[in-house]
């Protein structure tokens, strides 16, 4: 064949699916899908996203907005409507940190008592990321040690503590161990009563008469220098007994464990729990007695909640949205009531991204969320972190995805960006009562 | 001014890339003043019609390396420069035993430069482990180029590599080899030479096409048949149904999220995620190759085949016949056969089996390896000066093959990536290739006892110490005991019993084509552990790339032998059934008959081409459906 006949064929294929960008895009469906294509416009329009990651790791003082739509270009072939996403008005103006009052009060005291934070959260935070930046800055201030919290039986390790599991001497994978019940898990996992403890999860031992009683051994080693402990606890059920022995935990008995806790007899004790696919909404599951006596007996004076992500991939409305956030506002007034001498601190969603078309962008829904939120924690009286505005607003998870700093999904940080997180919120907490604002009554 | 400066001006963000449509455009474009040149009589004629053909194809490729990589078309043109003069100096001085010093002066000068961008952090970091140092990579280049443009223009804490460096690099060395041997004549014309380093469609990722097979048609004319035109359409599309498909639609959502973070997922999931990445990693690489088969067929050069659907394979060393076969071809030319092949052990095994047994105690730290490789190494030498005294030919050959084909999985495996995970899974092949082969060579008995043996072994490992690596090991070491035993007990029935196979054909087709099932199974299986260690991400700093990678391959262990959950299986399949309906469709794909393959391909070759417009037209509407689907949402069957 000739190469001016090679030359025709490539210009006949340009020329038709040229053709079909003029046709094609938003006019055919086939089963009810429908059939993209991209307009001239779309193929020759660059997609650049300049973003850089915030130099000075504070929040933007005006925050982004979520985009208005565009109104519809006559001229242009039709496309359809696109969702109409509210603008959400919130007073920027007052410093939220203003509400986080209760916790820097209690902090002085650390020199004698325990000052607890619990960190709940997605599976952002699991493997102990953030909280671990969090708890190691409030230490080396306020003292305190050990890594806080942890399940009898841990199935994600983290970076922190590695633990393993011995069941009558035997050496056992954490999902072979006592029966485990969440109330964020598959309904296998739920529970008939709502006995889930403080981190929302909790393993019974012997849990049917057949398994008879049961002795389990947890090795629990601290995998660095800064998560020393001096003392153990255990919180579980009168009939389990337990002991301690070095780094090992027997325990004994049958009934409910709650936790294990490396900790210290005072300064400040940074427990992680995360609550992997939680969209926050599972609080009020979880029996109000057993709160609040952790919360006081315990001296929780902060209690973070980080949740929103899991919201966002599998919802495209923002009245979804802003029904998941109004559910998330129950769930802070339970904890509220739960922990009434405690602050409560609200960290957003990060930014996250979605393939569409073959680019990276941010689902449209995050900046409406992250604004929704700050919204309804003003009202509430929570502090509020928006991880979004701080990495950058929309499109700053491409260049973190480009970065190293998160993963190739654009949804999960890698252990570098969550370290850069979890220091930002520590020290964005620390220089909000360093500044001394939070006295002032507003 | 900025429509011509990103027209082109070299911008990292945007490479040219066969899956845009700017690579398409550039090609268009390319192609028109190509068929210019090509048909009009009046521009030029005869040789000098080629020569123009191919200093215009040189300028082109130069210019899409600069799109793609910027100033470091200084490199590739550099290469170019250096091997052209060293090969007409080998020529000149054939017989001599300066060629040699010039064969050896280019290959340093190659070598050197792919070490210096690729290995640079790799050795630095070796270095630094050892001595306790704090070094760090410094830019020579970057420092160079500040002097001529203004300070700070270029990063020199950084050392970035330049895009296809593995590639034209390993094409220049076989062409000062070839010419040092005197398969070919070298290139007199400079420019001509460059055509072949930089030939835009292979220039970022293969096929590797060695001087010989290319070289020749530089001066060959312009000839594309119908039915060449056909199959040449046939590989770009194919190509991009296999990269945007099969390829990045399962990267994307998949693939990876499970590397990312495998505890997020069951053992299951993570299983699939390995599974379906072999097959990702295929469809990515053997994508963009039919697409430079195709693109090159179109302007009439012909580049060698790169796979040869891989995953038929029946055991590890037919599969490294069928996959990145310009790269095997490649190394057992110019390593394993200098190194001696099946004929001998010299200098060479020795040198790369210490540098082997250093660096792997270097970086694990743990020295004593030493001992057991430096054992291994007077234990061969040895026995090698006992068979030879004895005339033990065969087994000299089985040693000497094992031992040059291992170094030369391990140096292929480091080729991939400078890194520790690399190696071992160079090794990995290497041992697997070996085991097989000594397998093969077993009896029916001993493969019983060994394999039986083994399986218990495991075992009791896994019940001993209850840890997921065991579990995963004893599981499947169960499953091919299983195979084994069948076997086994088959060939007890069969094999004094001639009569039976005469009167049970087709019962002894069936069989066959079980046992050929169940190596392509196997095979496969052990193809897809191996890449358990070769995924390493590559928007990290080689050190933590290296964490990074071993991490991931322990977690996702760690879920496969320890997270595994069958309850959650039925509701993984349906939430993501399209994904695994895209994995399962490409195994089938794959693992169709060739000559099936073949007869479509020449069908859709010989179809009208108004017709071959609207088909191609439609694949690319379909194909273009992959790109904007909408992502599977995250669902976590785990906890």
């Amino acid at each position: 064949m000739k190469p001016e006949r090679v030359l025709l064929f490539i210009v006949c294929v340009m020329a038709v699916l040229g053709a079909l960008c003029i046709v094609l895009p938003g006019q055919l469906s086939i089963g009810g899908k429908e059939v993209r294509w991209p307009t001239l416009a779309e193929v020759f329009e660059k997609k650049h996203p300049d973003i850089s990651i915030q130099p000075s790791d504070t929040i933007p003082e005006t925050p982004e907005e979520p985009e208005e739509p565009e109104q519809p270009d006559t001229v242009v072939v039709e496309k359809p409507k696109p969702v109409v996403i509210p603008k959400v008005e919130v007073n920027d103006s007052i410093d939220s940190r203003y509400f986080l009052r209760a916790f820097y009060e209690a902090l002085p005291q650390a020199s004698e008592r325990v000052v607890r934070v619990v960190h709940y959260g997605d599976s952002q935070i699991e493997e102990d990321r953030m909280s671990q930046q969090i708890r190691e800055q409030l230490q080396s201030r306020f003292g305190g040690q050990g890594v806080g919290l942890m399940p009898l039986a841990q199935t994600i390790p983290t970076v922190t503590m590695k633990q393993e599991l011995y069941m009558n001497g035997r050496r056992v994978n954490p999902n072979a161990g006592p029966r485990r019940y969440m109330v964020y898990g598959i309904r296998d996992m739920q529970r008939r009563d709502s006995h889930y403890g403080v981190m929302g999860q909790m393993a019974v031992m012997a849990d049917s008469l057949v398994r008879g009683s049961e002795a389990v051994q947890a090795v629990c080693v601290p995998q660095s220098e800064k998560v020393h402990y001096s003392r153990w606890r255990v919180f579980a059920d009168s009939t389990i007994h337990y002991d301690f022995s070095g780094d090992t935990a027997y325990l004994w008995g049958r009934g409910a464990v709650y936790g294990l806790s490396q900790e210290s007899a005072n300064g400040v004790i940074v427990d992680n729990i995360p609550m992997r696919g939680c969209m926050g909404l599972v609080f009020t599951k979880i029996d109000a007695m057993q709160l609040s006596t952790f919360y006081r007996e315990e001296n929780v004076k902060l209690i973070i909640m980080q949740f929103g992500g899991n919201a966002i991939p599998s919802n495209e409305k923002p009245t979804t949205i802003s029904a998941i956030v109004y559910g998330l506002r129950d769930q802070i007034r339970y904890i509220k009531r739960c922990a009434p001498n405690a602050s409560i601190l609200f960290i957003g969603p990060s930014d996250m991204i979605r393939m569409t078309d073959g680019e990276w962008e941010t689902y449209p829904l995050v900046p409406y969320m992250d604004r929704l939120l700050k919204k309804i924690t003003m009202e509430e009286g929570v502090a509020y972190f928006s991880l979004f505005q701080w990495m950058g607003g929309s499109g700053s998870m491409i260049r973190w995805r480009e970065l190293g700093l998160a993963g190739e999904d654009g949804v999960h940080f890698h252990r570098s960006g969550a370290r850069k997180a979890g220091n930002a919120v520590a020290e964005w907490m620390l220089e909000g009562m360093e500044n001394g604002q939070w006295k002032i009554e507003n | 001014m900025t429509f011509w400066q990103s027209i082109l001006g070299f911008n990292a963000e945007s490479p040219l890339l066969f899956t845009q449509f700017y690579f398409w455009a550039f090609f268009a474009l390319v192609y028109a003043l190509f068929a210019l040149i090509m048909s009009s009589p009046r521009i030029a004629n005869g040789r000098q019609k080629l020569h123009l053909r191919n200093v215009y194809l040189l300028f082109v490729s130069w210019f899409f390396y600069y799109k793609t990589s910027g100033l470091f078309l200084l490199i590739l043109a550099f290469v170019t420069l250096s091997d052209w003069i060293l090969a007409g100096r080998i020529k000149a001085n054939s017989q001599k035993p300066i060629a040699k010093v010039f064969l050896c002066l280019s290959v340093v000068i190659d070598l050197g430069l792919l070490a210096y961008f690729k290995y640079a952090y790799f050795f630095t970091n070796l270095i630094n482990d050892l001595f306790g140092t704090g070094f760090r990579v410094f830019d020579v280049f970057a420092y160079i180029g500040n002097g001529f443009a203004e300070a700070g223009r270029f990063s020199v804490d950084t050392i970035v590599l330049p895009v296809g460096i593995s590639f034209y690099i390993f094409q220049v060395i076989s062409y000062t080899a070839d010419v040092f041997r005197g398969r070919i004549q070298p290139v007199k014309n400079i420019l001509d030479f460059g055509f072949y380093v930089s030939f835009f469609p292979q220039l970022v990722a293969g096929p590797i096409v060695r001087a010989e097979e290319f070289i020749p048609q530089l001066y060959k004319p312009f000839r594309l048949s119908r039915r060449a035109f056909g199959i040449a359409v046939f590989w770009i599309l194919n190509g991009l149904a296999k990269k945007i498909i099969m390829s990045d639609f399962l990267a994307v959502n998949i693939i990876d999220r499970v590397f990312n973070n495998p505890l997020l997922f069951s053992g299951f999931e993570n299983l699939f995620a390995l599974f379906a990445y072999s097959l990702q990693v295929y469809a990515d690489f053997s994508g963009y190759t039919d697409i430079a088969i195709g693109v090159a067929m179109l302007m009439g050069f012909y580049l060698p085949m790169n796979f040869n659907s891989p995953y038929k394979s029946q055991n590890p060393q037919e599969f490294w016949r069928r996959w990145h076969m310009s790269l095997g071809r490649w190394l057992k030319t110019y390593l394993y056969i200098p190194l001696g092949g099946n004929r001998r052990i010299g200098f060479g095994t020795y040198f790369w089996w210490s540098l082997i047994a250093f660096v792997s105690a270097a970086l694990t730290g743990w020295w004593w390896l030493l001992i057991p490789f430096a054992a291994f190494m007077v234990g061969v030498f040895v026995w090698n000066k006992w068979a030879s005294s004895k005339a033990k030919v065969e087994s000299q050959k089985l040693l000497y093959s094992n031992l040059n084909s291992f170094i030369t999985q391990v140096l292929g495996g480091l080729w991939h990536g400078a890194s520790w995970n690399f190696i071992i899974w160079g090794g990995i092949n290497g041992i697997g290739m070996i085991v097989e082969k000594i397998w093969r060579k077993m009896n029916w008995h001993v493969r019983m006892a060994t394999m039986s043996g083994l399986t218990l072994m495991l075992c009791i490992f896994d019940a001993v110490w209850q840890l997921p690596v065991w579990r995963l090991f004893a599981v499947w070491a169960a499953i091919i005991w299983i195979g084994t035993v069948i076997r086994y007990i088959y060939w007890l029935i069969t094999k004094d019993n001639g009569k039976w196979k005469m009167e049970n054909g087709k019962w002894e087709n069936i069989t066959q084509s079980l046992s050929k099932a169940w190596a392509i199974g196997q095979t496969f299986a052990f193809i897809t552990f191996t890449r358990l260690f070769f995924r390493s991400s590559s928007n990290l700093d080689p050190a933590t790339a290296n964490e990074v990678a071993w991490a991931t391959a322990k977690n996702m262990v760690n879920q496969i032998g320890g997270a595994w959950n069958n309850a959650i299986i039925p509701d993984f399949l349906w939430e993501y059934r399209w994904v695994v309906a895209m994995f399962v469709a490409g195994m089938v794909i794959h693992w169709l008959p060739t000559n099936w393959k073949r007869r479509y391909r020449l069908a859709f070759s010989a179809i009208p081409l108004w017709l071959m417009v609207i088909v191609v037209c439609v694949a690319i509407v379909v194909i273009y459906q992959f790109v904007s689907a909408e992502m599977q949402p995250f669902i976590y069957f785990q906890f």
